[in-house]
C-alpha cells in the first residue's frame, strides 16, 4: 500500500471531527505506551514476589519500591504487566490481521481474476469457513498446533482470512471490468503486475475498513482464547491474560480488573471508533450527497 | 428462480459438507477422548481396549467413511461419552440458544436502531460520533468480563436479577445484554445508511418541502423502507451471535448450544461437536439464503446472481 | 398493529420485573436444595464414566458393596460380613430388606450382576481397569455371594468402595441407554428428572433402608464458571458448590451467610519429572529441582494455607504413606551448585501444563526454578492433548509437568505404581529395584509387610527424584452456614451425610 493509496484515502475522507480525533489521540498515547513498554515499566513484568501478592495501587515496600497500579496475584507490578501486555495484545492482533488481509485478500483477488474452477474453490471455501464459528475453529486449531505467540497469531490470521476474500472478490469483480485494466491487459501486463499494480489500490479502502473492525475484535479474540486457557503462553502477559486471571478477585483487588479492563476497553474503543468512521467516511452510500 | 434456488442449495450443500470435512478432520488431529474417559492410573491395555471398542483406533479415512455413511442416514451418531444419540443432546439445547438469541438480537435492534436513526436524523451534529462510541462500547469488552461485571452489579449487590441458569424470565436478561452488545453497533450503522439513503430520496424532499416535519416524515415512510436492509442484517448476525454465545453461555451458566459446543471440543466428543456444528453452519446457510431472497423479493431491482 | 405490540412490551416487561423479584429468593427453602457443579453428569448409569461430577450425582442414588466410614476405614453397605476363604476367593453377606426405587428387594443376583456387568469388555465401561483383577463372582446361598479374583489384590476393598449395586432386572427390561438416562438404584435418593446439560434433580427415597434422607429435593446444575458459581452461593441461587480455588475461599469466607468446607483428600499435588528425555534426564538436575522449590511459600501465599507439604508422592491419606522420609528441603544454593555440576546452567526445561492446574501454582514454580540457573518454558494445552503428550513417548512428554493424583483408592498401589513403574504410561522412569517392590507390594495381602516394600519404593523415588511430592490437595466445597457436612478424604458427595442445622 503506497504512499499513494494513503494520500487518495485521506483526500476521501476529508477532515477528522473531534470525537474521532481523541480516539486517535487516545489509541496513539497506547501504541505509544506499548511500544516504549521497555522503558516505560519499573519492573520486570514477569518477577514475582509471592510476599507481595494483590497489594493496593500506590503500595511501597519497605525497600522503597512503589508498585504505582499495585500487584496481580503473584505479586507482578501491574503496571509493568499492563505496558508488555499491550504491547502483546496489540502485536497479536496487528500481525493476524495482517496474516489474514494477506491470505484473504490474495485469494479474492485470485478468485475474482481468474473464474472458473479456481473461483468455484476458493468461493466455496470461503462459506465454508464463515459457516463455522470462529471461536470454535480458533480453539479447536489451538488443540491441534499447541500453544505459542506465533500458533496464536495464525490460529486467529487463518480463522478469519475469508472475511477479507469476499470484499476483495467482489471488488476485484468490479474493478476487472473497467477500461483501463483492460488496457493494460492488452499492452501485455501479467496478472501479477495488473492485481499489485492496478487493482490492489483501487480496492484498498474497503479492505482496510474491515482491517480496523477486525483489529479490535482480534483483541477480543485473544482475550477469550486466554479466558479459555489457550492464549498467549504464561508468564508472558497479554491484556486477555491479565483479565481472565484478574477477574477472580473482583471483590478483593479491583484494580486487576479495571486497569487491564480500561486499557483494553480504550484500546479497541478507539480503534472501533475510528473504523466506524472511516467505513462512514469511504462507503458511498453513507456520505452525505 | 427456482435454478437460482436450486444452485443455492447445491451450493450450501457443498459448504456443510466442507465444514463436516473440516472439523472431523482438524478433532481427529486432536486426538480422541480415551484418556479423558479412562481412571487415573489405567494401563495402557485398558486404554488400548477401550480405543479399540469405540473405534477410535480405525483409520481416520475409515472412520470418516463410517461418519459420512451415517450422515446419509441422517444418523448422528451417539456421543461416546455421555453414551446418548448426539442429536438428543444436541435437540435439548436448542430452543435455550433460540431463546438467547432472539433476547438478544432485541436488545442489539432494541439499542441500535434507535441510536442509528437518531444518528442519520442529525448526522453532522457534534453527538453523532459519541452516539456511535456508546454502541461500539457493546463490543469493546470482552464478554467474560462484561459478564461477570453484570452478574455482581445486578446479581450480587442489588439482587435484582438471578446470577446464573435458564430458570425463568428472568434470567435471560442479563446473558441477552451481554450478547446482544455485541450486534448494537451493527444495527445501528445499518440503520444510519438505510435512513440517510431514503431521507435523500425525492419524496423525502418533496415531504419535507411540503412542510412536514422530519419526525413525521421519518415515522411514516422512512422507516418501512429503511427496514428491508436491517431485517437482512438481522439474518446474518444471528450466524455471529451462535458464536458469541460460547463465552456468553459458559459465564451465566445458560444451557445453549455454545457451552455445549466448547464443552464437548474439551472432552473430544466429535461426534456431539461435529453435531453442533453442523447445526450452525446449516442455520448459518439457510438465515444468509433466506436474507437474499427477501432481499430480492422486497427489492425486484436486486438481481438474484450465482454468487 | 403499533399498539398491540406496545402492550406486548408492557406486558412481557411486567412478566419480567415480578419473575426478578421472585427468582434469587427461591433457593432459600429448605426443602430444596441446589448444588452448583463445574460440568453435567457425563452419564447417571454408575458403571460407565468416573469423574468428578458424575459420580458427585450418581452415588446419591446407589448404593456401594462397601463404603468408608468418617475416618476412611472400610465398613459394611450392602455387603454386611466378608471372610477370606484363601487369597484370592471372598464370602461375602448380602443385606436383607434393600429394596431399589422400584420396589424390587435387592438380591445377591443383583450383587453378581453388577460385578460381572462392570467387568465386561463388551459395556465397554472406562472403569474396568480398577475391577479387572476381579476374575469372577456368582452366588452361593439365599444372602451370599462369593468373588475370586486373579491373583491376591490387596487393593480390591479400596476399589469396592466405588462398585455401585444395579438392579438386574430392571436393567435386562429397559437396555443400558435407557438404564444410564433413567437410572433405578436403592441409594437414599431416587432421580426425579435429568434435563442433560442443564440440571439433574433427585429426590429423597423415604423407604431408604439407614433412615430418611435429611432434604427433601437436590439439584444439581450445571455453571462452568467458577466466579458465576461464588456468585450463586452469594445471591442464593446454590446452597452449596463444589471446585473452588484458595482464593476464591477467602471470597466465601467474607461472607457471613457462607461457610467454606475444606478437607485434606487423598489427592497428591506432584512435580513430575522426565528421567527419559531432555536435562532432566541427568539426576542431579532432578535434584536441583527439588531443592529449589519453596513448598512453604506455594502453600501458604497461593494456596492460602489448603494445602498439606508432603515429602512422597503420596498424601497421608493414603495406605503406604511413610512419613519419616524427608525430601530434599528447600535450598536454592545447593540447587545452583548441582545445576552447575551438571552442567545444565541455562538449560531449557518445557513445563507441560493444562487449564486443569493452577496456572498460579505453574508460574511460581517456573520463578523458582529459573531463578536456580535453568531455564523453564510453560506450554498450555487443553486437557486431551496435554494427557496424550504426558503419557506419550519419553521425548514428547516434556521435562516437567504438575500433576493432582487420585487413584480414588487411597492406596499407595493406586498411585506410585502407575505414575513410576516402568512400562505404565505416566511413567518416564525405569528402575528394576524400584519395580520389584512395587511389584511385591501389590502382590501380597499382609499391611505390615506392604509397608516394608513401600518404603524401600520411597526411599528410591527419594534418591532417583523421577517425581516430587509437593503437597495434600484439599476439596474446596462452599456451602451455607446452615448446612452441616464434613467433606471426607476420598471426594464422595454424599447427600445422606449432610444435615440442615437446627
Amino acid at each position: 500500500m503506497s504512499a499513494a493509496v494513503l494520500r487518495r484515502a485521506a483526500a476521501a475522507v476529508g477532515p477528522v471531527p473531534l470525537g474521532v480525533g481523541l480516539a486517535l489521540a487516545l489509541l496513539a498515547a497506547l501504541v505509544l505506551a506499548a511500544i516504549g513498554a521497555d522503558w516505560l515499566a519499573p519492573f520486570d513484568p514477569t518477577r514475582q514476589t509471592l510476599l507481595q501478592r494483590l497489594r493496593p495501587p500506590g503500595h511501597a515496600t519497605a525497600s522503597g519500591a512503589i508498585y504505582r497500579l499495585g500487584t496481580d496475584e503473584l505479586g507482578r507490578d501491574l503496571l509493568s504487566r499492563v505496558l508488555h501486555g499491550a504491547r502483546v495484545s496489540i502485536l497479536v492482533a496487528l500481525l493476524s490481521v495482517s496474516l489474514s488481509i494477506v491470505v484473504g485478500t490474495l485469494l479474492g483477488m485470485i478468485a475474482a481474476w481468474r473464474r472458473g474452477w479456481v473461483e468455484i474453490v476458493i468461493m466455496r471455501l470461503v462459506d465454508t469457513m464463515l459457516s463455522i464459528p470462529a471461536i470454535l475453529l480458533a480453539v479447536l486449531t489451538v488443540a491441534v498446533l499447541g500453544p505459542g505467540f506465533l500458533k496464536v497469531v495464525m490460529v486467529l490470521g487463518f480463522t478469519r482470512w475469508p472475511r477479507y476474500t469476499r470484499i476483495a472478490y467482489g471488488q476485484t469483480l468490479q474493478v476487472a471490468s473497467l477500461p483501463y485494466i483492460r488496457a493494460a491487459e492488452l499492452a501485455g501486463a501479467s496478472s501479477a503486475r495488473i492485481l499489485l499494480r492496478h487493482i490492489l489500490p483501487n480496492i484498498a479502502g474497503p479492505l482496510l475498513v474491515v482491517a480496523t473492525a477486525e483489529f479490535g475484535l482480534m483483541i477480543l479474540f485473544e482475550a477469550s482464547l486466554s479466558f479459555l486457557g489457550l492464549g498467549i503462553q504464561p508468564p508472558t502477559p497479554s491484556l486477555g491474560s491479565i483479565l481472565s486471571s484478574g477477574r477472580q478477585y473482583l471483590d478483593r483487588a479491583w484494580w486487576l480488573t479495571l486497569v487491564p479492563g480500561a486499557t483494553l476497553f480504550a484500546l479497541v474503543l478507539s480503534v472501533n471508533v475510528f473504523g466506524d468512521w472511516l467505513r462512514d467516511r469511504l462507503d458511498p452510500r453513507s456520505r452525505s450527497r | 428462480m427456482p435454478r437460482y434456488l436450486a444452485g443455492r442449495l447445491l451450493q450450501a450443500l457443498i459448504a456443510t459438507f466442507g465444514v463436516m470435512t473440516i472439523v472431523f478432520v482438524v478433532m481427529r488431529l486432536s486426538g480422541d477422548p480415551t484418556l479423558l474417559l479412562v481412571p487415573e492410573g489405567a494401563s495402557r491395555e485398558h486404554i488400548d481396549a477401550l480405543r479399540r471398542e469405540l473405534g477410535f483406533d480405525r483409520p481416520i479415512f475409515i472412520q470418516y467413511l463410517s461418519y459420512l455413511g451415517d450422515l446419509l442416514r441422517l444418523d448422528l451418531g451417539d456421543s461416546v461419552v455421555q453414551r446418548v444419540p448426539a442429536v438428543d443432546i444436541l435437540a435439548a439445547r436448542i430452543p435455550y440458544t433460540v431463546a438467547l438469541a432472539s433476547a438478544a438480537l432485541l436488545v442489539a435492534l432494541g439499542i441500535g436502531i434507535p441510536v442509528g436513526i437518531a444518528m442519520a436524523v442529525w448526522r453532522g451534529r457534534w453527538f453523532e460520533r459519541p452516539l456511535a462510541a456508546l454502541v461500539l462500547a457493546g463490543q469493546s469488552l470482552p464478554t467474560f468480563l462484561s459478564g461477570i461485571l453484570l452478574i455482581m452489579l445486578f446479581a450480587v449487590t442489588l439482587r435484582w436479577l438471578p446470577s446464573s441458569g435458564a430458570d425463568g424470565p428472568a434470567a435471560i436478561i442479563m446473558p441477552a445484554v451481554a450478547l446482544g452488545a455485541l450486534s448494537m453497533s451493527t444495527f445501528a450503522r445499518m440503520a444510519r445508511i438505510a435512513i440517510v439513503d431514503e431521507l435523500s430520496k425525492d419524496y423525502v424532499r418533496a415531504a419535507r418541502a411540503r412542510g412536514l416535519s422530519v419526525g413525521g416524515t421519518v415515522a411514516r415512510h422512512v422507516l418501512r423502507n429503511a427496514a428491508i436492509p436491517v431485517v437482512t442484517v438481522a439474518a446474518l448476525e444471528i450466524g455471529n451471535l451462535l458464536a458469541g454465545s460460547v463465552i456468553v453461555e459458559t459465564v451465566f451458566a445458560w444451557p445453549g448450544i455454545g457451552q455445549l459446543a466448547i464443552q464437548s471440543i474439551q472432552s473430544r466428543d466429535f461426534l456431539v461437536v461435529q453435531a453442533v456444528v453442523l447445526f450452525v453452519s446449516v442455520v448459518y446457510t439457510v438465515t444468509s439464503l433466506a436474507a437474499d431472497l427477501v432481499y430480492a423479493w422486497i427489492d425486484p431491482r436486486i438481481r438474484l446472481s450465482p454468487a | 398493529m403499533l399498539l398491540r405490540s406496545f402492550r406486548t412490551v408492557i406486558l412481557l416487561a411486567a412478566a419480567l420485573g415480578t419473575a426478578s423479584l421472585a427468582g434469587p429468593v427461591a433457593a432459600q427453602s429448605r426443602d430444596l436444595v441446589t448444588v452448583d457443579l463445574p460440568n453435567d453428569a457425563a452419564t447417571l448409569d454408575p458403571h460407565l464414566q468416573w469423574d468428578t461430577d458424575s459420580y458427585t450425582v450418581y452415588r446419591n442414588i446407589f448404593d456401594n458393596l462397601v463404603t468408608r466410614d468418617a475416618s476412611g476405614t472400610i465398613v459394611p453397605q450392602i455387603a454386611t460380613a466378608w471372610t477370606y476363604v484363601s487369597d484370592t476367593v471372598i464370602d461375602f453377606t448380602i443385606r436383607q430388606g434393600v429394596t431399589f426405587h422400584d420396589g424390587t428387594p435387592l438380591t445377591p443376583e443383583d450383587v453378581v450382576f453388577s460385578i460381572r456387568r462392570i467387568i465386561d469388555p463388551a459395556l465397554r465401561s472406562p472403569q474396568l481397569s480398577q475391577f479387572d483383577q476381579i476374575a469372577s463372582a456368582e452366588v452361593t446361598g439365599p444372602a451370599t455371594v462369593r468373588m475370586v479374583t486373579k491373583s491376591p489384590y490387596p487393593a480390591l476393598f479400596a476399589q469396592l468402595v466405588k462398585l455401585s449395586i444395579v438392579p438386574k432386572a430392571y436393567v435386562d427390561k429397559v437396555g443400558a441407554q435407557k438404564f444410564n438416562l433413567e437410572p433405578v438404584g436403592s441409594g437414599p435418593f431416587r432421580l426425579k428428572q435429568w434435563q442433560k446439560g442443564i440440571a439433574a434433580t433427585l429426590e429423597a427415597n423415604d423407604t431408604y433402608w439407614r433412615g430418611k434422607p435429611p432434604f427433601r429435593t437436590v439439584v444439581f446444575r450445571v455453571v462452568p464458571d467458577v466466579a458465576t458459581r461464588v456468585a450463586d452461593l452469594q445471591t442464593g441461587k446454590a446452597d452449596i458448590v463444589r471446585g473452588l480455588s484458595p482464593d476464591e475461599a477467602l471470597t466465601v469466607k467474607k461472607d457471613a451467610k457462607l461457610q467454606v468446607l475444606a478437607v485434606p483428600t487423598e489427592r497428591i499435588g506432584y512435580m513430575f519429572l522426565n528421567t527419559q528425555a531432555g536435562p532432566t534426564q541427568d539426576v542431579r538436575v532432578r535434584r536441583a529441582v527439588a531443592h529449589a522449590i519453596d513448598r512453604t511459600a506455594i502453600i501458604e501465599a497461593l494456596l492460602q494455607g489448603y494445602g498439606k507439604a508432603v515429602d512422597v508422592v503420596l498424601t497421608p491419606a493414603n495406605f503406604g504413606f511413610v512419613d519419616d522420609i524427608k525430601g530434599w528441603p528447600y535450598d536454592p544454593a545447593r540447587a545452583k551448585a548441582l545445576v552447575a555440576e551438571a552442567g545444565a546452567a541455562g538449560q531449557k526445561l518445557t513445563f507441560l501444563t493444562s487449564p486443569a492446574y493452577d496456572r498460579r501454582v505453574v508460574e511460581a514454580l517456573q520463578q523458582m526454578i529459573q531463578d536456580v540457573g535453568l531455564k523453564v518454558e510453560i506450554q498450555t494445552m487443553d486437557q486431551p492433548t496435554f494427557l496424550r503428550r504426558r503419557q506419550g513417548r519419553p521425548d514428547e512428554a516434556g521435562s516437567l509437568s504438575l500433576g493432582r493424583w487420585s487413584c480414588a483408592c487411597q492406596d499407595a498401589d493406586g498411585v506410585i505404581f502407575p505414575l513410576f513403574r516402568s512400562g505404565s504410561i505416566w511413567a518416564k522412569y525405569a528402575n528394576p529395584a524400584f519395580d520389584k517392590e512395587v511389584d511385591a507390594a501389590r502382590a501380597i495381602l499382609d499391611p505390615k509387610q506392604r509397608l516394608v516394600h513401600y518404603r524401600k519404593a520411597f526411599e528410591i523415588l527419594r534418591d532417583e527424584v523421577p517425581g516430587i511430592g509437593l503437597y495434600q490437595d484439599f476439596a474446596i466445597y462452599a456451602a451455607r452456614k446452615e448446612i452441616t457436612w464434613t467433606p471426607t478424604a476420598n471426594e464422595a458427595f454424599f447427600l445422606f451425610d449432610m444435615a440442615w442445622k437446627p
